[in-house]
């Protein structure tokens, strides 16, 4: 099994000099390859904290996060930066898109960054588009999708840099439970097809139980991991 | 792509764009046009300052300049001899000089006479077309005298009035006689034009002794571009006299010209330095009502040089959409009114005649400034958007994009 995430001991602590808040406390976790996990805990928790350190979006007080064999806090900004765009691919809850581009520059636009040829883009831009299934949205700007387009497109962006893994902190917030259930689809399809290996926080139990591990935190501690508890028994 | 995104986030907020474009494309009109205006202007004092005034080139005894006495001339045929040579020379005149007093009944007035042959003078100065009143000087009729309408008015002269100039000879010696207004002249240097008054030549070198003789010589040429050579040849072939290009003769007007040039772009710094803070203004506006998206941006990969440098393509863009407009606006007004002229006289009345300018200006808008305005918009562009896209650069993701 190929370690992907490998987390170790983090903690944060927001505003340690005045009134300290702890929002993630000591937590470890270990991420393979091909994994479909979800976060999971009430508002509150510290998911959305965890998933940024990971996605070295934020960093840790304490702790470290090594991706794919690289620790990230050893990294410069602007190397971070590159490192994020080559491995780690973000679902947002909302605003993943670029409004003035259409659903195919969107998804595009990351493998520009990458600077992969124009062949090569364009195939890939359709594919993505094609197994979400917005074949007929290509040319569309995000304000003539529904929510649920968007997401779809924002999964398909997250995809196309070809990542190690993919963070999405509550992709089905804003969605409706068809939207919510259509996504959660496409997410296990590109998981089981393409071997993408997915972390996503959310508190909905419709979403968990489509999830193949389940951690969750309570006050910044994860309290029981499906994982651990499936080695024991 | 970055571009694309950058142009159609130019045009996100339709209104406030527009009224950007607008004002740079307006403030790109006025500033070239008032700079064609100006070198309009400029033109014209150099054409009037050659055409009318000085000539291009002027020889004198050396002694001539320091005190106009007199006895500082030079022999008319050595100076006829060399001019006649010179192919690109147009027409040239010699004339007596001499300063003196012009006496009437009502009051005097120290005063330069000016000696003319009348076709010579008209030749090289069209002196003859500024008569407004009365007759030219006739080289057939003696002790003519021509003065201007602004000194008739001040010492109440009239066509026909007899005064009296009170002279100077080639010994010093006091001379006086009697001279016949025959016209009022008006030229468009009102400050000389009070000090200077015009008699047949042979009749002033009649009175002071200096017949044969000249104490300047004035030289049109066909073109403007021929000066330095002929200047050249002239200091060859007349080594003992003076010679003097219209800039030395008239430094002012080289002033003005040269001044042009830094004063046009001092307008346009200013205009383009009022612009820059609604540019500015807009752009921040912009980048703060996309942090999330700049936030979510940097978070999926975008490096902080493509962040930067998609607010400075959009501030560039911003800026300099309007200025190709401005400018072609300012151009067509000037082919316009280059042709028509503005006439400011009604306007101005007198006081640009003070100046020595033409009441009528056709503005000219040289090319190089055109250019050079372009470059300083650019220049703008790129410093305005310094401020926003730094201001971006300063969003971190995570905070930017928390719901
Ligand atoms: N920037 C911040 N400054 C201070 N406290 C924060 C900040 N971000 C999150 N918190 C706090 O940290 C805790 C965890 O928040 P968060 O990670 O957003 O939880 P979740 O995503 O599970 O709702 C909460 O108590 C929250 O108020
Ligand atoms: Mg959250």
């Amino acid at each position: 099994m190929q370690t992907v995430i490998d987390a170790h001991n983090i903690s944060k602590v927001y505003n340690p000099d005045t009134i300290p808040v702890h929002a993630v406390n000591n937590v470890h976790l270990h991420l393979n390859r091909g994994e479909f996990t979800a976060l999971v805990g009430p508002s509150g928790s510290g998911k959305t904290t965890l998933l940024n350190i990971i996605g070295g979006l934020d960093a840790p007080s304490e702790g470290q996060v090594v991706i794919n064999g690289v620790d990230i806090s050893n990294l410069k900004p602007n190397q971070l930066i590159d490192f994020r765009l080559h491995n780690i691919g973000f679902v947002f809850q909302a605003f993943n898109l670029i409004p003035v581009l259409t659903a195919s520059e969107n998804v595009e636009f990351i493998m520009l960054l990458q600077k992969k040829p124009k062949a090569e883009r364009n195939k890939r831009v359709q594919e993505l588009l094609a197994s979400v299934g917005l074949s007929d949205k290509l040319d569309a700007r995000p304000n003539q999708l529904s929510g649920g387009q968007q997401q779809r497109v924002a999964v398909a962006r997250a995809l196309a840099s070809r990542p190690q893994f993919i963070l999405a902190d509550e992709p089905t917030a804003n969605l409706d439970s068809h939207s919510a259930a259509t996504l959660l689809d496409i997410m296990e399809k590109m998981n089981r097809e393409e071997d993408v290996t997915f972390l996503f926080s959310t508190h909905d139990q419709r979403v968990i139980d489509r999830a193949r591990r389940v951690i969750t935190l309570v006050d910044g501690r994860i309290e029981s991991d499906s994982a651990e508890t499936q080695i024991k028994h | 792509m970055l571009t694309i995104i950058a142009w159609r986030n130019l045009w996100r907020n339709r209104t406030r764009s527009l009224i950007i474009t607008t004002s740079v494309a307006l403030g790109m009109w006025a500033g070239t046009f008032i700079m064609a205006i100006y070198f309009g202007m400029g033109e014209a004092r150099l054409r009037i300052a050659i055409d009318n005034e000085v000539s291009h080139i002027q020889v004198h005894h050396p002694g001539f300049a320091d005190d106009k006495e007199a006895k500082y001339n030079m022999p008319m045929d050595s100076l006829d001899q060399v001019f006649q040579q010179i192919p690109a020379i147009k027409a040239y005149s010699l004339r007596s000089v001499t300063t003196g007093m012009l006496a009437t009944t009502s009051g005097s007035q120290g005063i330069q006479v000016n000696g003319v042959d009348p076709a010579a003078e008209q030749a090289t100065r069209g002196m003859k077309d500024f008569v407004q009143e009365g007759d030219y000087l006739d080289p057939e009729k003696r002790n003519r005298v021509l003065v201007s309408t602004k000194l008739a008015q001040k010492l109440k002269l009239d066509i026909g009035n007899k005064i009296v100039l009170t002279l100077l000879d080639t010994a010093n010696n006091i001379t006086a006689g009697a001279f016949r207004i025959c016209g009022l002249y008006h030229t468009n240097n009102a400050p000389l034009d009070e000090l200077n008054v015009f008699v047949r030549k042979s009749d002033l070198d009649h009175l002071i002794g200096t017949a044969g003789r000249a104490h300047e010589a004035a030289i049109l040429l066909h073109r403007d571009d021929d000066l330095d050579s002929v200047f050249q040849k002239l200091k060859q072939a007349l080594p003992q006299y003076r010679i003097e290009r219209w800039q030395e003769i008239s430094p002012e007007t080289a002033l003005v010209l040269s001044s042009l040039d830094t004063y046009s772009l001092v307008f346009i710094f200013i205009i383009l330095l009022a612009l820059s803070f609604g540019i500015i203004n807009t752009m921040l506006m912009a980048v703060l009502e996309r942090t999330r998206e700049i936030g979510m941006l940097m978070a999926v990969g975008m490096n902080k040089l493509k962040v930067f440098g998609m607010v400075v393509w959009e501030t560039i863009m911003l800026a300099v959409v309007g200025a190709p407009v401005g400018l072609l606006a300012a151009w067509l007004t000037t082919l316009w009114l280059g042709h028509t002229g503005i006439n400011l006289g009604p306007v101005m009345g007198e006081s640009l005649r003070d100046f020595g300018y033409a009441p009528v200006i056709y503005p000219i808008l040289p090319w190089h400034n055109v250019l050079q305005t372009m470059q300083l918009v650019l220049i703008t562009a790129v410093v305005a958007a310094i401020f926003p896209a730094l201001k971006a650069l300063r969003l971190k993701p995570v905070e930017a994009i928390r719901t």
